[in-house]
């Protein structure tokens, strides 16, 4: 599977204590396939809720990128909490592309994260500093 | 058991004559409708000459294009010991005379299927989703309905029998195509009238209702063939197991399933256990599908009782789907009786999902090619194949990793080491200073011997040390 933003570069996964994430090299971008993002955060009301809420975003002129898995157009995701951030979303629903840091943001957002449990690995994982 | 092989053999001979002889003559109306009665010899000798082609590219080299369009990759012992217990299991309770080659096919969609021309030489594969899904008693149900679908010869005669469908419809398309593009057959009509037109109308006619009735004919013979054997297997396949349940509770897991399989086609969907293509219709496939229903086939194992003859198989079915020979006549003479066993304890194991998940789609990556780094700080990297750089710094701790990737390319078909092959046959070879490898956890690994030569550990590998192939060092492996 090749990054979505550099083409042609091919994704590593990373696996700790049982976390595995689809990993780009060179612009630190993160791939998660459909249903690994639930997985993450937990299932519960909580989490439904949060990913109910994500809205599709047409209006935006962000580039748009092409599902790894697919190769069709991805669609942009507007998520909100405590900030605004644009992730793309396969249309055929194979997964969620996040730019670098878009995810940390996300799992930061609203202690959706089970105290940050998940946030602090994947800090751990890819090596930066945990911020309080 | 030769008998019942003979017999099943002879009764496929005859639909099998029976779709050629559609075949050349729907190739000596074609051609009869082109050129007359000239034609029509000229027509049945491209027919014949398509056939003997076609089974000749299918006979030579079928078994190796097959397995190259599902993917499947030849895997040693230690990608997954079970699956090698299992097969060995039943290659010896089917009394064949050369262990199988195994083939695993990454994808999720659970199925299997079975290939050789000839018990001598044959393989099976199965998805990686079967080997992730079912347990012990179940995979070794679905490993011997492929036993029992090479003891039978059935993977030759499927092909074969492929290969004369696609024959005929292929001819029927082009001469339909033709007709219909000439106008609706003006051309005929004009050289027709130059003197024997009423015969070559007469032809045209015939050939038209040919390419027409023949592809559909030939296609319910395919699938009455295709459907007895599957049962035919089914029964042989309680015979050597002596547990239909396992049997049974694998064809459940496997209707369940609802991923369709990328790498499977029309052409080579009728030797998977199960239909690999999910219909886009209703309940039409019912009729128009290479495999007898899953419903019927898990019903006919359940109501199996007193024994796992072949006789049991057949009443069992006898009172699912009425009077119907399914077992040729000296099978069910065979009268000894043979006990059903009691489901393995080893049988009950439970995963969780999540570790389940992990573990299939690390066995796709393995059967993809995928290198499996560990870090020294603890964090794992999985590879794929088109990583080009002999070097990775590691996200998490920054350390520098070397990636084997031109040794790698030089060598072929790596998954996982197998230390039965590979250190016995080099044992003569110099020993030199034996090298450590410190494994990490207990999933894949991938690392270089010191004479650089890449080496893989599965899960399953166990032993404490093995020795390189390459350079005949002893590599020690301590655990985690
Ligand atoms: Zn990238
Ligand atoms: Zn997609
Ligand atoms: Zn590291
Ligand atoms: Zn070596």
């Amino acid at each position: 599977m090749d990054c979505p933003v550099c083409k042609n570069e091919p994704m590593i996964v990373l696996e700790l204590n049982e976390v595995e994430i689809d990993y780009c090299l060179s612009c630190k971008g993160i791939w998660l396939d459909a249903g690994e993002l639930e997985l993450l955060l937990g299932s519960s009301t909580e989490t439904v809720e949060f990913l109910n809420s994500f809205t599709s975003d047409d209006i935006t002129k962000e580039k748009t990128h092409k599902c790894p898995i697919c190769n069709k157009k991805m669609e942009k995701i507007l998520v909100i909490g405590n900030r605004k951030v644009r992730i793309d979303k396969c249309k055929y629903n194979h997964g969620i592309w996040f730019d670098s840091g878009e995810l940390e943001d996300i799992l930061g957002m609203r202690k959706l994260d089970n105290k940050n449990k998940v946030l602090t690995l994947l800090n751990d994982m890819l090596g930066k500093k945990i911020k309080e | 058991m030769w008998e019942l092989i003979r017999a099943n053999k002879r009764k496929s001979l005859f639909l099998f004559f029976v779709m050629g002889i559609c075949l050349l003559v729907l190739g000596f109306f074609i051609g009869g409708a082109y050129a007359g009665d000239d034609g029509g010899f000229i027509g049945l000798f491209v027919a014949f000459g398509i056939w003997i082609l076609m089974s000749m590219i299918s006979y030579f080299r079928g078994d190796s294009i097959i397995l190259m369009m599902s993917r499947a990759k030849k895997v040693s012992y230690n990608v997954h010991p079970q699956l090698f217990n299992v097969v060995e299991e039943m290659k010896l309770a089917a009394n064949l005379p050369v262990m199988p080659d195994i083939y695993i096919i990454p994808e999720e969609a659970p199925n299997a299927f079975a290939v050789g021309k000839k018990p001598e030489y044959c393989a099976i594969a199965v998805t990686a989703g079967l080997l992730e899904r079912l347990n012990r008693d179940e995979l070794q149900g679905v490993i011997a309905h492929e036993m029992s679908h090479i003891l039978n010869r059935d993977v030759l005669f499927m092909t074969f029998s492929g290969v004369l469908l696609g024959s005929i419809v292929f001819l029927s398309h082009v001469f339909l195509r033709s007709m219909w593009f000439s106008g609706g057959g003006s051309r005929f009509r004009s050289k027709s009238s130059k003197g024997g037109g009423q015969l070559q109308l007469i032809l045209i006619v015939v050939a038209l209702i040919m390419a027409i009735l023949a592809p559909l004919m030939a296609r319910l013979l395919y699938l009455a063939i295709s459907r007895k054997r599957e049962y035919l297997a089914d029964a042989s396949a309680v015979r050597l197991t002596r547990y239909p349940e396992g049997l049974a509770c694998a064809l459940e897991k496997i209707s369940l399933n609802n991923y369709e399989m990328k790498t499977a086609n029309k052409a080579t969907a009728a030797l998977y256990i199960a239909n690999p293509l999910k219909p886009k219709g209703m309940k039409l496939s019912n009729l128009t599908s290479t495999h007898p229903p899953m419903d019927e086939r898990i019903r006919i194992l359940r109501n199996i009782s007193h024994g796992a003859n072949f006789i049991d198989y057949q009443n069992a079915f006898t009172s699912i789907k009425g009077k119907q020979n399914i077992i040729p006549s000296s099978g069910i003479r065979e009268r000894k009786k043979i006990n059903i066993r009691t489901s393995t304890a080893a049988s009950t194991q439970t995963k969780s999902t999540k570790k389940s998940t992990r573990d299939l789609g690390d066995l796709m990556r393995a059967v993809n090619k995928y290198m499996f780094l560990s870090c020294a700080c603890g964090l794992k990297m999985k590879l794929p194949p088109n990583f080009k750089k002999d070097k990775i710094s590691c996200p998490r701790c920054g350390r520098e990793n070397h990636v084997p990737i031109a040794e790698l390319a030089a060598m072929s078909g790596m998954i996982a080491i197998d230390e039965k092959n590979d250190s016995i046959q080099n044992n003569e070879q110099v020993k030199q200073d034996s090298f450590v490898y410190n494994r990490t956890g207990k999933g894949w690994e991938t690392f270089s011997c010191r004479c650089g030569s890449p080496k893989q550990l599965s899960p399953a590998f166990n032993k404490a040390s093995f020795v390189c192939n390459k350079c005949g060092r002893k590599i020690e492996i301590k655990g985690p």
